[in-house]
């Protein structure tokens, strides 16, 4: 199977050990383009808040980096262990972590150490895979085991990694003594999928991040996470933004909407107009949508979502860059148009040169970017953190 | 009594330069006249890119051009168009 007919999708849901305001936690993915390769960690610290968060950072950081760059999983583990600050009070040093190595054949190598044992769903049923035992040596501790896996993935593949803060939820509680445990969340998974077989990677992780969450009462006794690496055909969104250059390109421009397959978006108002006038449609503002930050979406008929255009692109490029965790604020259109982007693994974006000189104005409130600079600024965040495929195409 | 149109711009410029402000409008609309007064949004009315016709905000009201619009300039024009003092 070759990575270009399918799509990866890996996304990741978190919840907070109850009063902790960080995390413990780290689910960290990095895409290497030239080789067409993922790899993702996931990483649990020794303790809670910023303690562990740093133990987990440090130790995922490094666990990618060393993976990444082919250096032996017995010395990077070594090297890791080796290098965590140790805990004054506890006197150890520590901090878990499962890797995934997905290569360009999708040859996929799996190394745990002392999280919960990944989930790997195919048709949506669970599958075991056979896992062999390394041994290393550690500081403090006299010998440890990892768990290595490998095999070739198929499309429709799903691969769940998890913090001991799922397994273990509810433990204590009358409905669950020893905890939520592997098996019954094999059996939770099972379950949504019966119901709906093509659930998005992110939907999935928040899906069983929320059930664990509910078996501790939403006061969660550890930090939460799951990640989910989802293998399968790839959704398409098409973004147009922006006046062409020149107006015979106005039609061309609109029947590139109107022949798109996927799901389509528009941002701007002009952009909108030009659209409608080409295929005869009418834009329609929702005047109930106010808000204080973001001009209203209209609708219009074959389109999934018109927006305003460079200060709603604007406000996409600053959530992205600081990250998405959890619900969205609001359903504003830069939230909705995020969405979509979010929701897709093929973004194809279709951006107008034509410059409104009233946006070039110095006596402008705010500052208005330049449009090809902002869209840039997207495809390069939505390619590097959020592990898109991402076009641009001037017109 | 004829109807009246109002169309607002919610492009960019006009957005950011005050029209923000204006997509409230529906609540200043004295109750006398509410029948027959309509509001409706633009995705973009175009007039920034013609200078004639002055700076953003921009509103349109039956065929009438209202720049640097903002809610007591509109109201102020509803006031001359139905002869009422509201």
């Amino acid at each position: 199977m070759n990575n270009r007919e399918y799509f990866i999708e890996v996304d990741s849901y978190q919840g907070y050990k109850h009063n902790q305001l960080v995390g413990g936690d780290v689910f960290l993915s990095s895409k290497i383009k030239d080789e067409n390769r993922i790899v993702s960690v996931l990483s649990d610290g020794l303790g809670s808040g910023i303690k562990a968060s740093v133990l987990a950072t440090l130790t995922a950081t490094m666990a990618s980096r060393f993976i990444v760059n082919y250096i032996d999983i017995k010395k990077s583990a070594e090297i890791i262990m080796n290098t965590l600050p140790v805990c004054r009070e506890r006197k150890i040093s520590y901090s878990t972590f499962s890797i995934v190595d997905i290569a360009h054949d999708s040859n996929i190598r799996i190394i745990e150490y002392d999280n919960p044992p990944y989930i790997l769903l195919r048709n949506s049923q669970t599958v075991d895979v056979e896992k062999s035992k390394i041994k290393v040596k550690l500081r403090g501790k006299k010998e440890s085991r990892l768990d290595f896996s490998n095999f070739n993935a198929e499309i429709g593949d799903r691969i769940i990694l998890l913090s001991d803060g799922v397994t273990q939820s509810g433990m204590g509680s009358a409905a669950m003594p020893l905890g939520w445990g592997i098996n019954e969340l094999r059996k939770f998974v099972q379950n949504i999928l019966n119901e709906n077989s093509t659930i998005s990677a992110r939907d999935l992780a928040k899906s069983i991040v929320k059930r664990a969450m509910v078996n501790d009462s939403f006061r969660c006794k550890d930090d939460i996470t799951c990640g989910v690496i989802y293998f399968r055909k790839p959704r398409e969104l098409m973004v147009l933004t922006g006046p062409p250059i020149s107006k015979d390109k106005d039609n061309t421009m609109a029947m590139m909407v109107n022949n798109f397959s996927g799901k389509k978006i528009i941002c701007g108002g002009t952009t909108a107009n030009i659209v409608a006038r080409e295929l005869n449609r009418d834009v329609k503002v929702n005047l109930k949508e106010i808000d204080p930050e973001i001009p209203p979406a209209s609708s219009m008929d074959g389109v999934d979502l018109v927006t305003e255009g460079i200060i709603t692109l604007g406000k996409v490029a600053q959530i992205l860059e600081n990250g998405v965790t959890g619900e969205p604020q609001n359903n504003n259109a830069a939230h909705r148009l995020l969405s979509y982007l979010l929701d897709s693994d093929i973004v194809n974006f279709v951006v107008g040169t034509k410059i409104n000189e009233v946006h070039q104005d110095p006596n402008m409130p705010v500052e208005l970017e330049i449009r090809r600079n902002v869209v840039k600024k997207i495809i390069k965040l939505l390619e590097e953190k959020y592990l898109k495929e991402a076009h641009l195409q001037f017109i | 009594m004829k109807k009246i149109t109002i169309k607002i711009c919610t492009g960019t410029a006009c957005y950011v330069l005050g029209g923000a402000n204006i997509l409230m409008l529906e609540d200043y609309i004295p109750g006398e006249i509410k029948d027959i007064v309509g509001i409706e949004g633009s995705a973009c009315l175009e007039l920034c890119k013609q200078s004639q016709y002055g700076k953003p905000p921009f509103v349109v009201v039956n065929e009438k051009v209202i720049t640097e619009a903002t809610v007591p300039k509109i109201l102020d024009y509803l006031n001359k168009l139905t002869g009422k003092d509201l």
